[in-house]
């Protein structure tokens, strides 16, 4: 696959289709997203389900293709996405962070493997250049899921009190997630979250987190992938962003012109009736 | 918005702690009026005057609830009747968010209400105001509240 993945990139660079193509670059053994603009390069690039191209580069908190494209605002780039990928960069559009006017999406579906390893619930961009449609993992095949929804109120509190005391508070959650990118953070203010105080008072931390994720979670798997402490940090996103497709029919990351129910009225996006109630 | 019945049971003469966020331009208009109509409601509520319930971020019902609350209610115009236009829409879909949320923290959703309350309507103030206060008796003291050490 990516052999077929480099001899593409390596056409739309010599056609000039793109200036540049934007993908992950092996290394040594360290791999980091590149902005490849000549062809002799191209032997490096590499696919890892391990790292994203869609970053938040730390500490300015912009994503990286921002980064590039407000550097060099008019060249065209191509990016290696995969459906993760793409999802943040559609996410990332609608909130003025990239244009997507000046980017074209060279679409890899990922394998049934990586999904599963993921989580992932569409593991392919909209449209698949390259690669087989796999199937996604369905919210209700995950078993953190099944397990969190069997419990009572109290064994939840208990299950959720014991795990994020395990949390050291290192942020890795926050800075890995393609979606944090407000300049003032919530997490570092201390009328929320108190400096040095470790573990984080529950729930705060991480009810900030799960909150602010309601309405642009994409499913990249990242904030999990990254906790040192092993928290099923995913449980909670992927519930939430189930309740608000169903509150709602909005899901981050599916359509750029789709705004987020947060901004709208109620007349443009209305509560469903039928999901208000919850179930205890 | 309302949970599910709750059997009224007196908790061992329980009293809980309310906040009430409410909505400078009609909720807490009519809890004054409440008040200067001489109607009596519970004295659980500890009212925090807002300027639209849309400036109630869910950050804050949690920090209520974990510093001592054992329930949050949110009281604003009707639809239709906000200051600010759409303050009101913005919390009935934050408050939606946060319950489901809550509930999958082992939170329980009951303990926060979102309702409308105009400037003119006293008697539907205090009638809420007085129906969450028997479920927050009958729910009991708020597990999540910080103990202090
Ligand atoms: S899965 Fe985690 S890292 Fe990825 S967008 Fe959602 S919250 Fe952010
Ligand atoms: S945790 Fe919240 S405030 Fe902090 S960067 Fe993420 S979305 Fe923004
Ligand atoms: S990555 Fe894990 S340990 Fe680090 S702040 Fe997030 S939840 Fe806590
Ligand atoms: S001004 Fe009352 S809810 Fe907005």
């Amino acid at each position: 696959m990516i052999g077929k993945v480099r001899e593409l990139a390596k056409e739309w660079l010599t056609t000039k289709k793109v200036d540049a193509i934007f993908g992950l670059r092996k290394q040594n053994n360290d791999v980091a997203p590149y902005l490849f603009t000549d062809v002799k390069e191209l032997k490096d690039l590499v696919l890892s389900i391990d790292n994203r191209i869609c970053f938040t580069v730390r500490p300015s908190k912009q994503n990286i293709v921002h980064l590039i494209q407000k550097n060099s605002p008019d060249m065209k780039i191509g990016i290696i996405a995969r459906g993760c990928d793409e999802r943040a960069l559609i996410e990332l559009a609608k909130r003025f962070q990239i244009d997507l006017e000046k980017i074209e999406i060279l679409g890899v579906a990922c394998t049934n493997k990586d999904a599963e390893e993921c989580l992932c619930p569409i593991p392919y961009p909209k449209t698949i250049i390259i690669g087989e449609k796999a199937e996604g993992v369905s919210l209700d095949k995950i078993k953190n899921v099944e397990s969190l929804l069997g419990k009572t109120l109290e064994e939840k509190a208990a299950f959720w009190k014991e795990q994020l005391s395990k949390c050291i508070k290192c942020y890795g959650c926050r800075n890995v997630c393609p979606m944090c990118i407000c300049k003032e953070c919530k997490l570092e203010e201390d009328l929320w979250v108190k400096s040095g105080e470790l573990p984080p008072d529950f729930p705060m931390y991480h009810f900030i987190r799960f909150y602010h994720m309601a309405d642009r979670c994409i499913e990249c798997g990242q904030c999990e992938k990254a906790c040192p402490a092993g928290i099923p940090l995913l449980t909670i996103s992927k519930l939430v962003r189930k309740d608000v497709k169903e509150l709602f029919d909005y899901e981050a990351g599916k359509d750029v012109e789709q705004e987020s129910p947060l901004v709208t009225t109620l007349d443009e996006t209305p509560l469903k009736e039928e999901a208000k109630d919850v179930a205890v | 918005m309302k949970g599910g019945k709750i059997d009224q049971v007196s908790n061992n003469g329980f009293e809980p702690k309310i906040v009430g966020f409410l909505c400078n331009w009609c909720s807490y208009a009519g809890a004054d009026l409440a008040g200067t109509a001489r109607l009596k409601y519970p004295a659980n509520l500890r009212v925090i005057r807002v300027m639209c319930s849309g400036r109630v971020s869910p950050e804050f019902v949690v920090k209520a609830l974990r510093a001592g609350a054992d329930g949050v209610m949110v009281l604003g115009c009707h639809i239709g009747d906000c200051h600010y236009q759409a303050g009101n829409h913005r919390a009935a879909k934050r408050i939606a968010i946060l319950r489901r949320l809550l509930n999958y923290m082992g939170i329980d959703p009951r303990r926060v209400r979102l309702e409308w309350v105009s400037a003119s309507e006293a008697q539907r103030f205090t009638k809420i105001v007085k129906e969450f206060t028997d479920d927050m008796k009958a729910l009991g003291p708020n597990p999540m509240k910080k103990v202090k050490v």
